[in-house]
C-alpha cells in the first residue's frame, strides 16, 4: 500500500463546466489521477465560480464528482477596497509595508470553514496538496498542517512572488510539486528552497488526433490563421497579440486571420476586428481541430508556469510563438524545438513570416512538439513523478 | 532571414535556439538599416514596453519608432464615398463640412504635433543624458574594481 493513501487537494475553485483556469485544471487532474490509482481523495474548494467576483454561487456541502469527493466551502466576506488598494501598490512595485502585505493576504480569497475543516480532519489525511500560491486560502491553509502539505505553487516571476510574506509559505511546507524546471529554479532562487523538497511533476495530456482541414472547412476559412486559446486579458498578453497581428497584416500585406477560443473581451484595433474569429468557449474537439488547422499557435503571456494550451497545440502538431519574457514557455520551446520566441515586434514579424512561408519547417516543428509532449507529459510519466512525490517521506 | 539558413537547420535537425539566434541577428541588422522605423510598430509595441522596460536596446529602438509616428498627418486628403446611392451629394456635403472645420482642426493638430515633437525630444534627451551618465558611472566602477583587485 502506498504511504499517502488518504489525500486532500485544496484549490480556490474546482475546475468544472465554465470554471476554467490552468491551476484549477492542473489540481483537478492530479486529484483525479490519484483517485483513479485507488487513493482516497477529497477535493476541498470554495463555492465561488467567478475569479472576478468570488461570489458564493454554488451551494456548500459535499458532492461526488467522478472519482472525487468534492467539499464546497463558502468564501469569507472581505474588504475588497483594501485588497485592491494594496494589490495596486504591489503590481506597480510602489510603496507598501509588511503590514500592508498582511492586509492584502487577509483580504484575498479566504475560507474560514475550509480551514476549520482542515484543522478538524487534518489527521484523516496523509498528504494535503494545495495551490496556487497567491491566494489567502492557500497561504493560511498551508500553515495548518505544514508537515504534510505539498504546495503546487504555479509560480512565475511576478510582483506577488517577491512579497516578504511568501517566505512564510514557501519556507513552511513539506514539499513542492512544480510544473517545470524553470519554475523550480525560480522558487529556489527566491526562497532558497532545498532541492530535496522539490519535485517537477507537471500535468499529463491525453494524446489526440485532430483533422486540420475540418475546422477550416467548417468555418470556410480561405486564409492562413494564427490561434490563441485561453483567457483574454492584458495579463495574458492578448492586447499585444492583437497589436502585433494587426501590424503584421499592415506591414507585410498578408491576409492572416486570428482565431480565439476562451473567455474575456478582445481588445483589438478596429482594422483587425473583421479578421478575428472569436469562438468563445468551444468543445475540446472544436478547440483541437482549430489548433490543428492553425499555421501557428501564439502564446504571448509572460506569466505562465506550465502553458497547457501550448502543449495541446503541439499535440495538434502546430508550432508555437511565445514571448521571450516567459521563462517557462521559452524553455519548453527550446526543449522541444517546437516553438520560437520573440522579444519585440521585429522578431515576431520575422518568425511569423518564416513559419508561414516554410511549410516543411512548420511541419517538422509541429511533429517535434507532439513527440515532446508524448514523451514528457504523458500521464504514465506524470503519474510516476506525482506518486513518488506524494509517497516521499 | 536567409531562406537557405533555415532550410539547412531544418535538414540537419531542428534547433530552435539557432533559428531564433539567426532571426535576432537579422533583426539587429535590419534595425540598423531602418527597416523597422515605422509608426505602426510604435503602436504595436505600446503593450510590450512593460515587458522590456529594463532592456536598453529595446527602448532606443522604441524611441526611433516613436520619432516616426509622432507627427499626425494634417494635410488635405481625398474625400470619397463608398455608398453608391447619393455618392456625389455626400461627397459635396463632406467637402463642405471639412472646409468649415479645416481651419480649427488644423490649428488644433498642429499644436498637438508641436507638443508630441517636444515630448519625444525631451524623452530622447533624457535617455541620452542618463545613458551617458550610467556609462560614466560604469566606467568609474570598473576602474575602481580594477584598482582594488590589483592592490
Amino acid at each position: 500500500m502506498p504511504k499517502a493513501q488518504r489525500i486532500a487537494f485544496v484549490c480556490p475553485r474546482f475546475a468544472e463546466g465554465g470554471t476554467v483556469g490552468g491551476a484549477e485544471t492542473l489540481l483537478k487532474n492530479l486529484a483525479d489521477r490519484a483517485a483513479a490509482a485507488g487513493r482516497q481523495v477529497d477535493f476541498l474548494t470554495t463555492c465561488a465560480q467567478s475569479h472576478f467576483t468570488w461570489e458564493n454561487t454554488l451551494p456548500p456541502g459535499r458532492r461526488r464528482i467522478g472519482n472525487l469527493e468534492v467539499h464546497y466551502f463558502p468564501v469569507d466576506s472581505r474588504d475588497a477596497s483594501s485588497f485592491l488598494r494594496v494589490q495596486q501598490a504591489i503590481c506597480q512595485r510602489g510603496n507598501f509595508t509588511p503590514p500592508d502585505e498582511e492586509l492584502w493576504i487577509r483580504n484575498s480569497v479566504n475560507s474560514t470553514p475550509l480551514c476549520e475543516h482542515l484543522r478538524q480532519h487534518g489527521d484523516d489525511y496523509d498528504r494535503i496538496v494545495m495551490g496556487p500560491y497567491l491566494f489567502g486560502l492557500v497561504y493560511f491553509a498551508a500553515q495548518i498542517h505544514p508537515n504534510k502539505t505539498l504546495l503546487v505553487p504555479c509560480l512565475h516571476d511576478e510582483p506577488f512572488a517577491w512579497l516578504s510574506i511568501m517566505h512564510n509559505l514557501f519556507g513552511g511546507v513539506d514539499g513542492f510539486l512544480f510544473n517545470t524546471e524553470p519554475e523550480q529554479d525560480l522558487a529556489r532562487r527566491l526562497f532558497q528552497v532545498p532541492a530535496e523538497k522539490c519535485a517537477v511533476v507537471g500535468m499529463g495530456l491525453e494524446p489526440f488526433e485532430a483533422d486540420p482541414r475540418a475546422f477550416v472547412a467548417r468555418h470556410k476559412l480561405n486564409s492562413p490563421y494564427v490561434m490563441y486559446a485561453g483567457r483574454r486579458e492584458p495579463l495574458k498578453g492578448t492586447p499585444l497579440l492583437c497589436d502585433y497581428v494587426d501590424a503584421f497584416r499592415q506591414r507585410t500585406g498578408r491576409d492572416v486571420k486570428i482565431v480565439f477560443t476562451g473567455s474575456g473581451q478582445i481588445d483589438a484595433p478596429p482594422d483587425l476586428q473583421p479578421h478575428i474569429l472569436d469562438l468563445g468557449f468551444v468543445s475540446e474537439q472544436e478547440k483541437r481541430e482549430a489548433m490543428a488547422g492553425a499555421a501557428v499557435f501564439i502564446h504571448p503571456s509572460v506569466n505562465e508556469s506550465l502553458g497547457i494550451v501550448l502543449l495541446e497545440s503541439w499535440l495538434a502538431k502546430t508550432p508555437a510563438l511565445v514571448h521571450t519574457r516567459s521563462e517557462v514557455l521559452r524553455w519548453q520551446c527550446a526543449q522541444s524545438n517546437a516553438g520560437l520566441w520573440f522579444a519585440n515586434y521585429p522578431e515576431f514579424e520575422e518568425e511569423l513570416r518564416l513559419l508561414l512561408e516554410e511549410a516543411p519547417l512548420r511541419n517538422a516543428m509541429g511533429a517535434a512538439g507532439r513527440e515532446y509532449v508524448q514523451r514528457i507529459y504523458s500521464w504514465p510519466s506524470v503519474e510516476k513523478r506525482l506518486f513518488e512525490a506524494l509517497d516521499k517521506t | 532571414m536567409k531562406e537557405s539558413s533555415v532550410m539547412e537547420i531544418g535538414a540537419a535537425g531542428l534547433d530552435a535556439r539557432k533559428i531564433v539566434a539567426d532571426i535576432q541577428a537579422t533583426v539587429r541588422k535590419k534595425i540598423e538599416e531602418g527597416a523597422y522605423a515605422d509608426a505602426r510598430i510604435a503602436r504595436a509595441e505600446r503593450t510590450n514596453l512593460v515587458n522590456l522596460k529594463t532592456d536598453d536596446q529595446f527602448l532606443s529602438f522604441y524611441l526611433k519608432c516613436l520619432r516616426d509616428s509622432v507627427f499626425v498627418d494634417i494635410s488635405d486628403f481625398e474625400i470619397r464615398e463608398r455608398r453608391p446611392v447619393l455618392a456625389p451629394l455626400l461627397v459635396k456635403l463632406k467637402k463642405c463640412i471639412w472646409g468649415l472645420l479645416k481651419f480649427y482642426t488644423y490649428r488644433l493638430w498642429s499644436q498637438q504635433n508641436q507638443v508630441n515633437g517636444l515630448i519625444v525630444t525631451a524623452i530622447e534627451g533624457l535617455d541620452e543624458k542618463y545613458s551617458a551618465r550610467i556609462k560614466e558611472l560604469q566606467d568609474r566602477l570598473d576602474k575602481l574594481e580594477k584598482k582594488t583587485s590589483s592592490s
